[in-house]
Parts: C-alpha cells; sequence; structure tokens
C-alpha cells in the first residue's frame, strides 16, 4: 500500500508560508521584513489555491515562497540589522548620558549595511542587471529632483543621496554620449522617456534600457507617499546602477568613478562636468596618474587650471606634446567647451579650461561598434542652444547623437552688431534650438551672415527617433512658433498599430530627402478616393431625380441588358411617362452599371456571409475549452479593433472638419479679393 | 509584644501620655510597697494584710483616675466624656500597668546590680517556706484564733517581708492565693456539715493570663451575633455577664458622627460592642502602617553598626596566617610578555598599524566577470514585469485623434483611478515650453516600487496565438453535397394549427401530417396539394408514420387513448391496398371466433377494434384502443410490428404491436424512470429505450438488457437510430445532441451544443450520410454524419447548412422532422401550421 499522505505535509501547504508566519521564524520587525523584502527581492506569490496554501484556512493572507524565507535566515543582512539594532541602542544610552567621546567612538563603528553581494545575487550576469535597469535609472532621475524634505516633519531625503543620484544619473548620461547609446527619446506629459542600447556582454547583443526623467519642476509630492519605501528601494537601486556604471566604463577602458570637476559642477553643469579618464594598461590604483585621450590638446595653463579644479586629476601630461598641439588648442576650445551664462566674463574665462571631456574622447573610441553613423546623425552639427530650453536634455540628446552643443555665445564687441550673436562659435553654428516665438526679422538680425536653422526641440526629438534629418524649414512646423507636428511615440506602432496616415501628416515639404515614392503614391491614392467620395456626393444628389423615372421593365432591361425586347419595353413604358430619350440612355446606363457592381458586390458579400456561416458552422464542433478560449480571445481582439476604429474615426472627422474650414477660408478669401 | 511595649516607652523619652504618666505611677509604686510594709506591720495579719493592700491599691487608683483626668483635661481631653465603663475599663488598665511597671522595674533592678537579692527571692527555701505557711494556714483554718496570735508567726512573718522586700513576692503571693486559703469558709447550702470556702473577688494581676490581654469579654471567637438576643455580650474573667452597652439609634450614630469632631478616630470593639476611641499612640501606628513604615515609632531603620573588631582600637594586631606571599604576586606573567612582543614586534615590522581606520572594501568593483552563470530556470522564479512603453497617447503633442471629447473626458472623470484605463489625460501643448510638471510622478513611481514588492506574483500564459487555429479543420460542406438548402415546397393547413408530426411515404409519394385539429392529411410531396384526410376529432394527433413495408400502404396515428391504422385506399394501386386489406384484416377473422375465450382470462394491453363500415370507406382501417396518449409510434422495418409511447400510461406506457395478428403486448412490467422514446434496431432484435437520462439497449430475444447509456443530459426529447446500427443521436430539450457510437462506450462520443432552445426532433437519412436536428429556435440543422466501415475510425461530423424558415409561435418552433426515404430531401413541420419541404 502507499504510503499515507498527511495533510499540510506537501505540496502547497509546504510550499507556501504566510507573512505573519514568515516573521515569527525570522523574528524580525515588519519594517525589518520589508526592507529585507524590497533589498532580496521577495515577493509574495498568489497561490493556485490559496485554502490549500494556507493549511484550510481561507482567511486573506500575503503568501511567500517558505524557501526564500529560508534562505533569508542566513542571510548577513539580517545579522547587519540587529548589529545596527544594539548600535542605536548604545549610541542613544551614551547620548543620553552626555558621553561624547564614546558616543564619537561608536559612531565611527557604526556597522555598515553593504549590498554588493545581493547585486551579485540578485543579478548573476550582467545580462539580468540590465534588464531590470529600468526602474532604477527612473527612480534615480526622480531623486535628483526631489527636496531634502519631501513631505514635511516626516522621513528626509538626505542630500548626499540626492547628489548621488544625480552623480549616478549624469555618469550614466555621459557613458551614453560617450559610447552613443541613445536610440530613442519620447517627450511626454510625464516627463521624458530615453532608451539606451546597453551591451549585454555576449557577442554584442544588447538589451534595451528605458527610463524616464520628469520635466525640471519640484515634484509634487503626495503625503501618503512613504519615503522610508522609496529610500529602501533607493539603496538597492544606486549599489547596482554604479556596479553597472562600473562594468560600463570598465569596458570602455575608462576610470570610475570618472573625476568630476568641481567647479562645473558648483556651475549646476549636469553631462560637462565629467572627466572621463582612460584607465592604464598596468594600472594597480585606480585614477592615479591618469592620461587623458587627448591629452596632446591640453595647454600647459589648461593642465593647470585642471589641477586647480579637479584635485584628483594627475598632472603627467607630457608638455611636448603641449607644445605641439598648442596650434589645435583654439579650435578644441571652440568645439567643445560649453559656454554658460550668468558668470562675470573674467571668472567664466579663467574657469573656462578646455577638459577634455567625452567629446574629446568621441575620436578615441571612434572603433567603437555603436558610433555607427546610423545613430550620429547630429555629427556635421552644432547647436545653440537658446536659454529656455534644458540644456540638462538637449545637451544629451544631441551629443549623444553625435552632435556639437553651444549653450552661450558671448555678445559682439562689434558695436553695430549688438543684437547679433556672434563670435566664432557663432560661425559654427548650424542649428538653433529655440522654444519660443520669435520673427522673421529678429532671427535675420540675430543670424547675421550666418545660415542658421532655427528649430523647436521637438525636431531633435523627432530626428532621433527616425535617424534621420528631417527638413526644418517653414511650413515644417518646426520652425519658432511654428504649429509641430504630433510627437508621436517610437515604440508606438512596433508591430502593433499601423498608421499611415501618420506619415502623412508628416510635413508634405519634405522635398529633401524625406518623402519616399511609396508616401507620395499612397497620398496619390488618398486623393483619389476623396475624389471618388466626392463624386458620390454629388451622385446622392442627382440620384433623387432620377430614383422617380425608374420602372419596373427598366430595372427588367438593366439585369438583362442584352435582351432587346426588355430595353424596348422600357423605352415604350419611359415614353409613356414622357422621359426623353437621353435621359432614359443615362438612367439605362447607370442601372447597368451599378447591376454589374451589385452582383459583384453581392456576390462578395454572399461569399463573405457563407464563410461567416462556415465559421460559424465549424465552431459547432469546438470543445467547450476551446470555446470559452475563442470567445474570449476574438473578445479581446474586437476591443482592440474597436479602439483603432474609434480612433481612425475620430481621426477621420477632425480631418474633414480642417478641409472643411480651410475651404470655407479660402472662399472667403477670395471672396474678398 | 505586650511586656516589650512599656518597657520600650519607658526608654523612649517620648511625649506620649501614657509614657508620662507611667513615670508618675513608677514613683507611687514604690510608695505603696513602703505603705503595704507599714501596713503589714500594723496589721500583722497574713490574710487580713492581702485585703488591705488590694484597697490600698484600689485608693491609689482612683487616685490615678483624678490624675487621669487632670491630664486628659491640660491635653484638651480627648476622652472628655467618658462613662462608666470606661472608667472601670481604665481601672483595669492600670492594674496591668502596675503590674507591667513591676515588671520593668525589676528588670531596671536586676540591671542596677539587685540579682542577689532577686535570687534570694526565689530561692527554693523560700517556696518551701511558703508551703509550709501554707500548710500552717490550712491548719489555722482548723484553728484559726490561735494561728492568728501565735507571735512567732508574726515575727516569721514580718521578717520575712522586711527581708525581702521584692516585687516577684507580689506574683508568688497572687500565684498561691489559692493554696493560701484567703477564702473565708462557710457552711455549705448543699451538703449539711460541710464547709465551703468563698472567696474574695479575683483580681487579675501581674502573671494571669489574662492580665497580657485588654479585652474583658471571654467568649473568644465566635461570631457575636449569637448574643444578638441576649442582653449580654459574653462573661468577663471572672463569669460575670458582660451587658450589652447601650447603644443609640442610627441618628444618634449620626448625630455623634457630625458633632463629635473626633468621631472620626474611634473604631468598633466588636467583643465590646461599641465605639472605642483610639488613643494617638494607636493612630499613629495606623498611619505608619499607611505608610508601609515600622508601626513602631521608636524603631531605628538606621542603627549606626556597632564596630565589634574595626575602629580605634579594635584593630587586629595579628595576620590570618603565617604564609609567605607566592612570587607571582610580584613577577609579570611570562607568556603575557610573549604575547605582547608579538604585538609589539608586528607594530615595528608595520603589520599592524594601531589607530588605522578600517579598511574599507571599495565601493564599486568589478562584480561581473565572463564566467558568470545564469539563473537557472525555476518554476518559482517569476521576475517582476516591465512597465509596457509609453504609448503616444502619452506625448506633450499628440496627434488631435487621441484627445478626449467632451464625452470621452466625462466618462474618464466618472470612472475610479483603479478602473481608468489610461491613469492620465492626454493632453496637447502648442510648444515643450509650455508642458507642466506632471502631478502623479511620485505617486507612480511609488506604486511601482510598492508592487514590485508587495504584489503577489503568479504565472499566467498567455495565449499568443490565432484565435482561428482553434476552429477545427473541416471538410468544406461543398464537398459534402447533396444536402437540403432552399425550403421548396410548403403544405399548408388550413387553421394554421401546430403540426405535431409529419411522415413521408415509404416510396416518397406523399407526406403525412398530424395536426393539432385532430386532422391527419396526407399530401402530395412533388407539388403541396392535399390529396387525403382523417378527420379524426379525437383531440391533437400525437404521431403519424408510414409503415415502411414499401408493399403496402399504411399509415399509423395516435391520438388520445386510440392508435388509427389508415390506408389511403383510393390513391394507392388496386395491388397495393389488396396486399394492405389483407395484412391488416385477417387477424379479425380469426379473432372474432377466439375473443370470446380470451376475454374473460386476462384483460389486454390494447383492444383492436374493428371500425364501422362507414369509417372503413373512408381508409380507417384498424383501431388499437390503448392506455394513455400514445405520443410516439415507431415501426419495425419489416412492417408487422410498432411500438408506441405513452408516456402518462404508467407500466403500459410501452406497447409493441403485431398488425397481422392483432397483438399487443407490454414488453416491460415496470419501466425504470419515464419512457419518452422507443426504437427497434435496424438489423438486430434489439429494442432501444430512452428515459429522461439514460438509453437500454435490450435484446427481445433474450429478453434481457444489453447496454445502457449514460447521456449526462437532463431530458431526452428524441432518438433515432442509425441505418448502420452502431451509431445513435439524442435530442434533449436541455438543447444539447448527443452521437452515441455503440461499440466504443457508453457515454457519449460527441455533445454538441448549438441550438439556442430545446431540440425536438432527431433524425438519420436512411441512405445519405446526413442528419438532422430540430429545435423550439425554428432552425433546423442539417450535418454530414459519415460512419465509417473501419472501427478505428471515429465517425466524421461536419454541420452543412442551418434551415430557417419556420416561424416560432408560442415558444415552439419546429417540432418534427423526416427525410425523403431516397432523396436528400428533408420535410419538417412546425408550430406556425406550415409542413416544409426542404431540397
Amino acid at each position: 500500500m502507499a504510503k499515507i499522505k498527511k495533510r499540510g505535509e506537501s505540496g502547497a501547504a509546504k510550499n507556501y508560508i504566510t507573512r505573519t508566519q514568515a516573521l515569527k521564524k525570522l523574528q524580525i520587525s515588519l519594517s525589518d521584513f520589508r526592507r529585507l523584502c524590497i533589498l532580496k527581492g521577495i515577493y509574495p506569490r498568489e497561490p493556485t489555491n490559496k485554502k490549500k496554501a494556507n493549511k484550510g484556512s481561507s482567511a486573506p493572507a500575503s503568501f511567500y515562497y517558505s524557501k526564500d524565507i529560508m534562505y533569508l535566515l542566513h542571510e548577513p543582512l539580517l545579522n547587519t540589522f540587529r548589529q545596527h539594532k544594539t548600535f542605536a541602542k548604545k549610541l542613544a544610552r551614551a547620548l543620553g548620558r552626555g558621553e561624547w567621546a564614546l558616543a564619537k567612538g561608536l559612531e565611527d563603528r557604526k556597522p555598515d549595511a553593504r549590498l554588493d553581494h545581493l547585486i551579485k545575487e540578485r543579478y548573476p550576469t550582467f545580462k539580468a542587471a540590465t534588464m531590470e535597469l529600468n526602474d532604477p535609472l527612473s527612480l534615480l532621475s526622480l531623486f535628483e529632483r526631489l527636496p531634502k524634505d519631501p513631505v514635511p516633519g516626516r522621513t528626509q531625503v538626505p542630500v548626499e543621496v540626492t547628489a548621488e543620484c544625480a552623480r549616478l544619473v549624469n555618469e550614466w548620461k555621459v557613458w551614453a554620449i560617450r559610447t552613443h547609446a541613445l536610440r530613442k527619446v519620447f517627450l511626454s506629459i510625464k516627463g521624458i522617456y530615453y532608451e539606451c542600447e546597453v551591451p549585454s556582454g555576449e557577442s554584442g547583443s544588447t538589451v534595451p534600457v528605458r527610463w524616464l526623467e520628469p520635466y525640471e519642476f519640484t515634484q509634487h509630492v503626495p503625503s501618503d507617499v512613504d519615503f522610508r519605501i522609496l529610500l529602501t528601494f533607493l539603496d538597492l537601486y544606486r549599489t547596482l546602477t554604479s556596479f553597472v556604471l562600473y562594468k560600463l566604463y570598465t569596458d570602455e577602458n575608462l576610470v570610475y568613478p570618472p573625476p568630476m570637476d568641481v567647479q562645473l559642477d558648483q556651475r549646476g553643469e549636469g553631462v560637462g562636468k565629467f572627466k572621463l579618464v582612460e584607465r592604464e594598461a598596468d594600472e594597480d590604483r585606480d585614477g592615479e596618474q591618469p592620461k587623458t585621450a587627448d591629452g596632446k590638446r591640453i595647454t600647459k595653463k589648461d593642465v593647470k587650471r585642471g589641477i586647480k579644479s579637479v584635485q584628483r586629476a594627475g598632472d603627467a601630461v607630457d608638455e611636448d606634446e603641449d607644445e605641439e598641439m598648442v596650434d589645435a588648442t583654439e579650435e578644441a576650445v571652440e568645439e567643445e567647451f560649453v559656454h554658460h551664462p550668468g558668470k562675470n566674463e573674467d571668472g567664466a574665462d579663467a574657469a573656462s579650461g578646455p577638459l577634455p571631456t567625452y567629446t574629446s574622447l568621441l575620436v578615441s573610441s571612434s572603433n567603437s561598434e555603436n558610433t555607427t553613423p546610423a545613430f550620429q546623425i547630429f555629427s556635421p552639427y552644432t547647436f545653440y542652444l537658446s536659454r529656455e530650453t534644458s540644456s540638462r536634455t538637449w545637451e544629451f540628446i544631441i551629443r549623444a547623437f553625435g552632435g556639437k552643443v553651444v549653450t552661450h555665445l558671448e555678445p559682439t564687441t562689434d558695436a553695430t552688431q549688438s543684437n547679433s550673436l556672434a563670435g566664432p562659435e557663432g560661425d559654427k553654428i548650424t542649428h538653433v534650438i529655440i522654444d519660443r516665438p520669435m520673427g522673421k526679422s529678429k532671427m535675420r538680425e540675430l543670424q547675421g551672415q550666418r545660415k542658421w536653422a532655427w528649430v523647436q526641440p521637438q525636431w531633435v526629438a523627432d530626428c532621433a527617433n527616425r535617424r534621420e534629418i528631417l527638413p526644418s524649414g517653414q511650413g515644417s512646423g518646426y520652425e519658432p512658433g511654428g504649429a509641430l507636428p504630433p510627437h508621436l511615440s517610437p515604440w508606438d506602432g512596433e508591430g502593433e498599430v499601423y498608421r499611415p496616415w501618420l506619415e502623412q501628416d508628416k510635413p508634405e515639404a519634405s522635398q529633401v530627402e524625406a518623402a519616399a515614392e511609396g508616401d507620395d503614391v499612397e497620398m496619390a491614392d488618398d486623393d483619389e478616393e476623396e475624389e471618388e467620395e466626392d463624386e458620390d456626393e454629388d451622385e446622392e444628389t442627382v440620384k433623387p431625380e432620377t430614383k422617380t423615372t425608374i420602372t419596373p421593365a427598366l430595372l427588367a432591361a438593366s439585369r438583362d441588358p442584352t435582351n432587346e425586347t426588355l430595353i424596348h419595353q422600357a423605352e415604350l413604358e419611359a415614353e409613356s411617362l414622357g422621359i426623353s430619350h437621353d435621359a432614359f440612355k443615362k438612367s439605362l446606363d447607370k442601372l447597368v452599371k451599378e447591376h454589374k457592381e451589385t452582383p459583384q458586390g453581392s456576390a462578395a458579400e454572399k461569399a463573405k456571409k457563407v464563410a461567416v456561416a462556415d465559421e460559424d458552422m465549424r465552431k459547432i464542433m469546438m470543445t467547450g475549452k476551446k470555446q470559452r478560449l475563442y470567445t474570449k480571445m476574438t473578445y479581446s481582439n474586437n476591443e482592440k479593433k474597436a479602439e483603432q476604429d474609434k480612433l481612425e474615426q475620430k481621426r477621420q472627422a477632425i480631418e474633414k472638419r480642417k478641409k472643411k474650414e480651410a475651404k470655407s477660408k479660402l472662399a472667403q478669401a477670395a471672396a474678398a479679393a | 509584644m505586650k511586656k516589650q511595649r512599656p518597657a520600650t516607652n519607658a526608654v523612649a523619652s517620648s511625649s506620649s501620655t501614657s509614657a508620662s504618666g507611667l513615670g508618675k505611677k513608677r514613683s507611687r509604686k514604690q510608695q505603696v510597697a513602703e505603705e503595704s510594709e507599714e501596713d503589714d506591720e500594723l496589721s500583722g495579719v497574713v490574710g487580713s494584710g492581702k485585703q488591705v493592700d488590694n484597697e490600698q491599691v484600689d485608693e491609689i487608683d482612683l487616685e490615678e483616675d483624678e490624675e487621669d483626668d487632670e491630664f486628659e483635661i491640660d491635653t484638651g481631653s480627648s476622652n472628655g466624656d467618658l462613662d462608666d465603663f470606661v472608667v472601670a475599663d481604665e481601672d483595669e488598665d492600670d492594674v496591668e500597668d502596675d503590674g507591667d511597671l513591676a515588671d520593668s522595674e525589676s528588670e531596671e533592678d536586676s540591671q542596677a546590680g539587685l540579682d542577689l537579692d532577686d535570687e534570694e527571692g526565689y530561692n527554693s527555701s523560700d517556696i518551701d517556706a511558703l508551703d509550709s505557711e501554707a500548710e500552717e494556714d490550712e491548719d489555722g483554718v482548723l484553728t484559726p484564733a490561735t494561728s492568728l496570735g501565735s507571735s512567732s508567726d508574726l515575727d516569721k512573718l514580718i521578717k520575712k517581708h522586711t527581708s525581702k522586700p521584692s516585687e516577684s513576692e507580689w506574683g508568688t503571693d497572687k500565684f498561691s492565693s489559692a493554696k493560701e486559703g484567703s477564702g473565708r469558709l462557710r457552711k455549705s447550702r448543699f451538703v449539711e456539715g460541710s464547709w465551703v470556702r468563698e472567696y474574695e473577688e479575683f483580681e487579675a494581676g501581674y502573671g494571669s493570663e489574662s492580665s497580657t490581654e485588654e479585652n474583658t469579654n471571654t467568649i473568644g471567637n465566635i461570631p457575636i451575633e449569637w448574643y444578638d438576643d441576649l442582653p449580654h455580650i459574653g462573661y468577663s474573667v471572672d463569669g460575670k455577664r458582660i451587658m450589652r452597652p447601650a447603644k443609640g439609634d442610627e441618628l444618634d450614630k449620626f448625630l455623634a458622627t457630625v458633632e463629635d469632631p473626633d468621631s472620626w478616630t474611634t473604631a468598633e470593639d466588636k467583643l465590646l460592642q461599641k465605639q472605642v476611641q483610639l488613643s494617638d499612640k494607636e493612630l499613629d501606628i495606623i498611619r505608619r502602617l499607611e505608610r508601609a513604615e515600622n508601626p513602631d515609632a521608636g524603631f531605628d531603620n538606621y542603627q549606626s553598626t556597632i564596630e565589634w573588631f574595626t575602629g580605634k582600637g579594635n584593630e587586629m594586631v595579628m595576620p590570618l596566617t603565617n604564609r609567605p606571599e607566592p612570587k607571582s604576586r610580584f613577577v609579570p606573567s611570562k607568556w603575557e610578555h610573549k604575547k605582547v612582543m608579538k604585538i609589539v614586534k608586528a607594530i615595528r615590522e608595520g603589520r599592524i598599524i594601531p589607530n588605522r581606520p578600517p579598511v574599507e572594501k571599495p565601493k564599486v568593483y568589478a562584480i561581473w566577470s565572463k564566467e558568470d552563470q545564469e539563473r537557472t530556470p525555476h518554476a518559482m522564479y517569476m521576475p517582476a514585469p516591465q512597465l509596457p512603453p509609453p504609448k503616444t497617447v502619452e506625448s506633450y503633442n499628440p496627434p488631435e485623434e487621441y484627445l478626449f471629447d467632451e464625452q470621452e473626458k466625462a466618462e474618464w472623470e466618472a470612472q475610479e483611478k483603479e478602473d481608468r484605463k489610461l491613469d492620465f489625460e492626454p493632453k496637447k501643448y502648442a510648444s515643450l515650453r509650455t508642458v507642466p510638471g506632471y502631478e502623479g510622478f511620485v505617486q507612480e513611481r511609488f506604486e511601482r516600487c510598492l508592487d514590485l514588492y508587495l504584489a503577489p506574483r503568479t504565472k499566467k500564459v498567455k495565449m499568443n496565438i490565432d484565435p482561428e487555429s482553434l476552429v477545427p479543420k473541416l471538410p468544406s460542406p461543398k464537398e459534402l453535397r447533396p444536402f437540403p438548402t432552399t425550403s421548396a415546397v410548403q403544405y399548408r393547413h388550413p387553421a394554421s394549427s401546430r403540426v405535431r408530426c409529419v411522415s413521408v411515404d415509404p416510396r416518397g409519394e406523399w407526406v403525412a401530417s398530424g395536426s393539432e385539429d385532430g386532422v391527419v392529411r396526407v399530401w402530395d410531396l412533388g407539388n403541396g396539394r392535399e390529396v387525403w384526410k382523417w378527420p379524426l376529432k379525437m383531440g391533437a394527433v400525437q404521431s403519424v408514420e408510414w409503415c415502411p413495408n414499401r408493399d403496402e400502404s399504411v399509415l399509423a396515428a395516435t391520438v388520445s387513448g386510440r392508435v388509427y391504422l389508415l390506408s389511403p385506399l383510393a390513391l394507392v394501386s388496386p395491388t397495393v391496398a389488396q396486399t394492405t386489406l389483407t395484412h391488416l384484416n385477417t387477424a379479425f377473422a380469426s379473432s372474432s371466433a377466439s375473443t370470446a375465450q380470451n376475454e374473460p382470462r386476462k384483460a389486454p394491453d390494447a383492444k383492436w377494434v374493428r371500425p364501422t363500415e362507414d369509417e372503413r370507406d373512408r381508409g380507417i382501417l384498424v383501431i388499437v384502443e390503448v392506455a394513455g396518449t400514445p405520443k410516439h409510434i415507431t415501426w419495425h422495418r419489416k412492417g408487422d410490428y410498432f411500438s408506441t409511447v405513452a408516456v402518462d400510461a404508467a407500466n403500459k406506457s410501452v406497447l409493441v404491436h403485431q398488425v397481422s395478428k392483432h397483438q399487443t403486448q407490454s414488453p416491460f412490467k415496470r419501466t425504470k424512470g419515464s419512457v419518452q422514446r422507443v426504437a427497434f434496431h435496424p438489423t438486430k432484435p434489439h429494442f432501444f429505450v430512452a428515459t429522461q437520462r439514460y438509453v437500454r439497449l435490450y435484446d427481445l430475444v433474450g429478453q434481457q438488457l444489453l447496454k445502457t447509456l449514460m447521456s449526462g443530459l437532463k431530458w431526452i426529447s428524441s432518438m433515432d437510430i442509425h441505418p448502420g446500427g452502431d451509431n445513435l443521436i439524442i435530442g434533449s430539450y436541455d438543447k444539447k445532441l448527443c452521437w452515441f457510437d455503440l461499440d466504443l462506450s457508453s457515454k457519449p462520443y460527441k455533445t454538441l451544443r448549438y441550438h439556442t432552445k430545446a431540440l425536438r426532433s432527431v433524425i438519420y437519412h436512411r441512405t445519405y450520410p446526413l442528419f438532422a436536428s430540430a429545435s423550439d429556435d425554428g432552425t433546423i440543422q442539417i450535418f454530414h454524419g459519415t460512419v465509417y466501415s473501419d472501427l478505428m475510425q471515429n465517425p466524421l461530423i461536419v454541420p452543412l447548412k442551418v434551415l430557417r424558415g419556420h416561424n416560432i409561435k408560442d415558444g415552439l418552433g419546429v417540432l418534427d422532422v423526416k427525410w425523403h426515404p431516397t432523396k436528400p430531401w428533408l420535410v419538417s413541420s412546425g408550430a406556425d401550421g406550415e409542413v416544409r419541404m426542404w431540397t
């Protein structure tokens, strides 16, 4: 006889453990358990049979996989928590007694909870880590923007944490710029979505990493948000991101963490404040004696400035090289240096040492895979960012796609051209990104003799998403103050929704490169259709007259136009009704045509009907299970389709309305003329 | 405790009243002693001397009382209005106090070095002397006069008293007073000539047990209620009743509490049944107890220790042991030294750096390498799903159709936050500059975090297939032609009453129909003309069925309680008419002779009646009278037997009739469940009986049950057997059709549900691989149903066509369908009073 199975000793009852049981087993408080769960990535499960999992009780409970909890028993973090608890007690005691020296000693020996073992445990491979980067980057981007006291009187966010978040995000962006890993940009109402492709380390395969960055505003923080939870997540995410960045930087043969220019940082510079330093081949200690990739471009003076500003930066640069390349320095300054507004000129000048930045390092990493021209669409261009555009965003995007950025131009000393943006940088500029309406005369005045393309920021995002330079001229909608073409999600329609009309919506003035032939053809088709529609309308207006004259004989004749007798009969009837021969002929032709069309149509309809009926018939033979599944699937498909149809209908209605408006306007104009 | 208290009081120089009083008493006592000596000397009589002494004491007591009173007045008179009892009480107290005093005095004396005298007072010779005195007293009783008068005795006494003025004598004196025979002798009242000694009133003094107790009531610890009915409340030490003290009523009590400012310091003495004023001392004790202090005010909690061996002059000069100190006390440890030197060496060599901050692990390092192993897939590992990418609707500048119109916006706003498809309202901004900050950013991130660690996860299989792939692949109906598709002929009934049943002639020429107006009609199949009719006028025609024998033309029709065998004789050829008539009528000839014998024997299951001449002319050839209303009729393939089912006929619901012999038999004595349909097996002598839920197959020859088919249906409505005999279909009122393969299983091979209402009729075609079902939803469903001769191959069922045309009337649609015997044509009858042929 088989062994009798006892209740609650195997299966779901054994596999799952409720949270209360887990707490008892681990002997920790609920908040500690929460922290552990967040850090270790332990989550409740939904057992297939809750009653079995709960040993026969149907009381609501959250279930954990019991092995998860068993593993938690050996977690070093658990021990750290306990140590911290005793430490807190001791510290409180020392402080209470006023034993300051003891308190200081305790504080120095504060138990430190390190999470690096968790990173390896949770993400055994680099690929696994990159696949989970979406949430960390989004949260880091948020905390970068948060105040110290998000909810007054509640948990505080230490300034160091905010600063570290900002540093990590910027380091990530610097890496993306350096490797041209940025792929997609989407300006949504929530913030800006970016997507990077991160090499996962296995034979050139990449993992898309998408994150959302809020717009640069003070964040609205609801009072019911528990920042303890967010901070716990942030602990993990900071660690994870820093390890990922270390790997990415070292893979690029760069020193991590990259030295930061303190002065630039103070000026509120984002990605520009980091100095990328190549690792030496036999380097045993990080950051010691770094040699910049474009060291040859650095002058002695610059180096001195660099030493001043960057404490950690090394000083070993060959002077010979400097002397050789003095000529090149000027150019380099122009190319790379980002001028910053709102500084007194002297100070700015003194601080504006052309530190070797990512752009200079581009040269050295040009052999990298991602630097294929497809992703460097802006490489021939230099952009000037107007004051109202966020340099944090646009500098990153433009640089990541290979462009150069100038955010500030010194006004010329030339009195005659006081208004124009000039100087040597001005000549380099090809595009001006401007987010406010501006008159043509003003633009002309500003650009002087140079030819600048004035565009709105969306143009950059659209170009980046489509990997091509879109026309930016008058009528494209991208000109300052112009009616922008709709901005579409680059992820929308990836095999889901095909919307050819959106191509149509793109500027018709795309004579340069964009408009493909296929598009033209489509448009032509559409035109035809419209014409047809118009015709139909005309017919409709005519029909009521003809309809009155249709006699049974005429109908019969139309059915069989070869039958002479029938036609004759119809003619006679028409005569008796007093209809002219021409009119009769016309109506006959029309009817014949209609009849010719209808049989086909009706046949098609019939076939369709038959097909539909067939389908119905075959469904009789399905099993109940399959039938249920089938109905579910068709239902959801129909829902989707209905949504699309609704969108399409709305679009058509809007188009029609617009057309009418345009027509009426034209008519008005004509009348006025 | 009692004894100690006065002693300590004496020691403590407190200002308590009794203590000061005692001091006076003591001096008085000494006086008393002197006086008594004088008295003794004066009187010189032993017996009366005692008395005098007592009197003296009383006097002193009185004085004392006076003093007490005075004192009380001084202190503000705590017990100002003392009644007599209290006075008496105080007397007693004083007596006791005296005793105590004596005690304390003796102690003091002993301390002062009068030990020797005491010893003298208690030596054995004294006791002997006392004894002798007692003896002498007894003698003296006999001769009182002589003894009193002797001077030697007097001298002795004087000597004794002068030499021993100790108080201990008091005690011994009192103790031995009984033996002394101090009482008076008087004549006994009970025994004549005998004397009884009468003692003085007993005065409890020192040494008496009762003297240590304050309480004079001697009843002990018994409920005082026992004395409730008595005038007294107990007995004093000398056996006298203690009378109940006068007690005021409640009002008095209350007044006492109000008027007397000290009433709150009184307590009830239960034994004496009166309120006792607590003295200051007692109150003090109570207060101390309340404060959890030692009740004795004089007790010193923090007495200084007595330094017996320490302090100046008490030092121990000599050491405890003579052993010299060990060397180890003076030599440093070698091993410790070694350990220290090791550390010193390490420090010198730089291996240990003192006060060095702990070595920190680098914050980041290469945590991943090429050798990393992927996580082994596990069923319980469920990574969190990523958030879906944003759609265009989220854009700051979406195409206009994405924006809400008024209706959509109202709907969106009316929805609960959790139910909304979009968690934001799509907006369109003219330029990026005008885009405001998004309010829900933090909330959304927070909710995502909550989801990550709080949301229970489960694995769900998402079917990513084309739903069309679920539809079975079947041959196209086009390939399976011919089958009926259109309504060709209609056979209109005049009154448009429901046509319950229809049947097609075995030669395929006529259609017979039975309607609810009680008329059986015969129609020309081809042109739909009515060629014959039998108004049976016996209620609705339940069922009509042509005899399958092609050589005859017999139509069986059932009405309530009757089965008619009809034949449209005028329409058929003479030979057919002849065979028909002979087949039906031969039995009448034979039975007319035999009925007389048969009838009384047993009530027959049915009565075969020959119709009247008139009826016979109209084609009604035989009438079978049966029990109940036969609802269904089915012929055996050879056309000699037919069976009827009458649901309401109890055990005679199923009847098998033989036409040639005019015999009817009931094959089942009792039927399990109500029989719905019966059918003959097309080839074998088997009989199918369908009850509400089961179909049973009986062997008619062997008379046994062969098989029970479990349909799984709730109420079977119709049944038909495939011409091959191995398959059957069942229609049910619960909208289902079951196909049974008898070789396969006792459960249905296929159960199909496609009609929206109850099935009324199912039927196989005799020659084509077709079957049809008719339902109350007004449709007829045509199926292709091939049964393969290969036993391994399951029957192929292909739905072919839905025939629509019958109207639904009163919830009833198509009531009966029959196939044409040879052509793929179908005849159906409906509740709308129409019979249609479908070709």
